[in-house]
């Protein structure tokens, strides 16, 4: 549990003239499952477009695995799969080629044009698809041609495929049925799968609306106007931190 | 007293004031020598000459024009997506190289399209003399680079949010690249791709009339032999091939495209790539410059063109461009809302689709047989041309429109022209005009060609110059045609970007 896997140091991130981070000091360690908490526009979204290193701050230093962003490479970059809030599936290939596109990292590029042209094995994102109870009728559909839960279940599919060490999900439960939330919930933190295929990742960061949902991380952070007001464990979390940050 | 004010609709007609010079001057060039000629020609369209031997001309250059088409197409069309993609942003974010390569390589691809398929013929002839393959090549040329400009454009409407996505996979940069881009350019080539064979079997019946082979090649000897039934007879059996090749385009679906059919595209996409190059080697090697010593020559023949006659062709061909255009935006909607009932509509679609069929030089060889040669007469024929196309667009857009507005001002007593104007029309007037921006940058490009023919602008000048071997003044000439094009499309990308 002791080793720092993600590190922010002194963030400030700055967009049109609107802090969106102010000064954010972050350690992720292996194995934490952290619950991220705030309102909406907060800078939580923000934040993980930041650990993901697809914004880069307009001040401070974020670490993974002690190297910052540009010192790693793309092996190490793989380590970190990101749930988008708003998904960012392409919309014109289908279920299961979108999920499919979780393996482009660890296959060549005769993969992905055999992914595109529909001609590649789905084996294993099918096995994925069912861990998120994704019915076989909508594994061939378009993207656009589903739900809103279906498809936040093809981009939680879509990254947990990947085989990260390190989860970084924001909202992942939306659009999703109480019953698939627990199934979801439960699918992102466990480390251990019930397919025997690949574990799911080891350390998650996840955003959240909801507080029932807090029972099986191990961390809360809470986050208003770019910063970080606190950043305790489960167990101490009390009413009071909650009105600091909503 | 209220200001006037300009909106889309009005904007669609204030180019109809073109006319008030042109009629003016088209009248004072009148004359009835050719009058005689002309009523033959019309008659000749309904009795054209069928007989065995034509058949068999008529299917062997069919057969030439539609191998030419097809093969300048299929070249052009891949060449231009690669292009196109190495000319886009996204390649050079996935890449990571410096965005100063992407502005090179589309300022390069703007000059290249900036000449007229028909100007890159005559030149390559005159280097390389008749040829088979250089139709193919004059028409590759251009159209590459126009292809890469439709397909960068598309590529640009990539969400950035999903290549964010798949950036962050940390896939290899051409498998991310791939995924992004594959549905982009598919979109592209069936919205876009069918459209443009159809622009390659027309530049090569514009190429035949400058002895390039195929059919156009047999309608200008028909013409310049006054044989109008012969003419016809080509004429027609180009409409047939314009209107098949349509109806087997829309019968041709894409969405279901099956694995041996994929595998099929790709296999043809590498062999045509891999046959372009070797025989584009193969050409470089085996042809000698029949007229052309060096590259030196560009720069050391004499010129006797003064700056001022020079400065006179410019102009011309400036104004050549702004009279067709204002023809060929304001001519389509007027005629339709003045003669608007269903026979008329059908004549004025017979009429369109002849404009369109019936390539420019000849329009402009016809309308010579009672008008003076002139800069407005070359201004009508552009014009009519070009109105031919854009009223295509226009009822295609007007018939799948929303016809609540235009029923409920009829049921309200108001005329129905008004009701057309103001119920219909006007709601189309805005995309209509960022269509005919960009039809504008072909009307400059295509001032060349009735240059050539009509004795005016820059396109006379081009075939003097090579008909003289002077290199100098072919340079030349060729740099003009290259800024007024650059230029016209800058100033009609920005009139199509507020528009759009």
């Amino acid at each position: 549990m002791n080793n720092t896997l993600l590190e922010l140091k002194n963030i400030s991130y700055k967009y049109k003239n609107n802090l969106i981070l102010n000064k954010v000091n972050l350690k992720i360690y292996s194995g934490e499952k952290i619950a991220l908490l705030g309102k909406s526009g907060s800078g939580k979204t923000t934040l993980i477009s930041v650990l993901n290193g697809t914004i880069k701050p307009t001040q401070g230093e974020v670490k993974l695995f002690n190297k910052s962003f540009e010192e790693l490479d793309r092996k190490q970059k793989r380590k970190i799969t990101t749930i988008w809030q708003d998904l960012r599936l392409i919309e014109d290939l289908s279920a299961e080629q979108n999920v499919n596109c979780g393996l482009l990292a660890e296959n060549n590029f005769y993969f992905a044009l055999k992914n595109l042209l529909n001609i590649s094995s789905f084996k294993m994102a099918h096995k994925y698809m069912q861990l998120c109870r994704l019915h076989k009728s909508i594994y061939d559909k378009q993207i656009r041609n589903l739900s809103g839960g279906q498809k936040q279940r093809v981009a939680i599919a879509r990254s947990l495929i990947q085989g990260s060490d390190i989860l970084l999900a924001d909202e992942p439960f939306n659009n999703l049925d109480p019953k698939l939330i627990t199934t979801i919930k439960n699918l992102l933190l466990e480390n251990v799968d019930k397919n025997n295929i690949k574990k799911s990742p080891k350390t998650a960061l996840v955003t959240l609306h909801r507080l029932d949902l807090l029972n099986d991380f191990d961390k809360v952070i809470g986050i208003k106007d770019g910063k970080i007001f606190f950043n305790i464990k489960r167990n101490n979390l009390k009413k009071l931190h909650l009105d600091k940050i909503y | 007293m209220n200001k006037l004010k300009l909106n889309y609709t009005s904007l669609s007609f204030l180019p109809i004031l073109v006319c008030i010079p042109l009629g003016y001057q088209l009248i004072n060039n009148i004359h009835f020598g050719g009058f005689k000629l002309f009523q033959e020609l019309l008659i000749s369209a309904f009795n054209p000459k069928i007989d065995n031997e034509i058949i068999i001309i008529v299917i062997k250059r069919l057969n030439e024009t539609i191998l030419i088409g097809f093969f300048s197409w299929l070249v052009s069309i891949i060449f231009g997506a690669i292009f196109g993609i190495i000319s886009s942003n996204i390649f050079y974010k996935i890449f990571n190289i410096p965005n100063f390569f992407c502005r090179i390589i589309r300022f390069f691809l703007t000059i290249i399209r900036s000449i007229h398929e028909v100007v890159w013929g005559i030149v390559l002839m005159q280097i390389y003399g008749i040829n088979f393959s250089l139709g193919i090549i004059a028409i590759c040329i251009p159209y590459i680079a126009v292809n890469s400009k439709v397909f960068a454009e598309q590529l640009e409407t990539i969400d950035y949010k999903s290549f964010e996505s798949i950036n962050q996979i940390n896939a290899p940069n051409l498998s991310s690249l791939l995924t992004i881009i594959w549905n982009p350019i598919i979109n592209t080539f069936k919205n876009f791709g069918l459209y443009r064979l159809e622009c390659s079997i027309r530049s090569t019946v514009i190429l035949g009339l400058f002895g390039f082979g195929g059919i156009g090649t047999s309608i200008f000897l028909s013409f310049q032999t006054l044989n109008f039934r012969e003419l016809w007879t080509y004429l027609w059996s180009l409409a047939i091939l314009i209107i098949l090749s349509g109806l087997i385009f829309k019968k041709i679906k894409f969405n279901n495209i099956n694995k041996i059919l994929s595998i099929l595209l790709i296999v043809v996409f590498f062999i045509t790539i891999l046959f372009s190059f070797s025989y584009f080697l193969y050409f470089i090697i085996n042809n000698n410059f029949e007229n052309f010593n060096s590259v030196t020559s560009l720069f050391k023949s004499s010129s006797d063109l003064g700056l001022l006659d020079f400065l006179k062709l410019i102009l011309e061909t400036i104004i050549l461009s702004l009279l067709s255009t204002g023809i060929a935006i304001s001519l389509p909607p007027l005629v339709i809302g003045i003669f608007n009932n269903n026979t008329s509509k059908i004549f004025i679609k017979i009429f369109a689709f002849l404009l369109r069929l019936i390539p420019t030089p000849v329009i402009l060889l016809i309308l010579l047989t009672f008008n003076n040669p002139s800069l407005s007469l070359a201004a009508l024929t552009l014009g009519l041309h070009n109105a031919g196309i854009t009223s295509k667009l226009l009822f295609t857009n007007l018939e799948s429109q929303d016809r609540r507005n235009y029923i409920a001002m009829k049921s309200l007593g108001i005329s129905k022209k008004t009701s057309w104007l103001l119920g219909l029309f006007s709601q189309q007037a805005k995309s209509y005009l960022a269509y005919c921006a960009y039809r504008s940058d072909i009307i400059i490009r295509e001032t060349a060609i009735v240059g050539v023919i009509g004795s005016i602008g820059l396109g006379w000048q081009l075939q003097e110059s090579l008909s003289s071997f002077a290199w100098q003044e072919v340079t030349i000439v060729l740099i003009s045609y290259s800024s007024i094009a650059i230029v016209g499309e800058l100033i009609n990308g920005k009139i199509k970007n507020s528009l759009t």
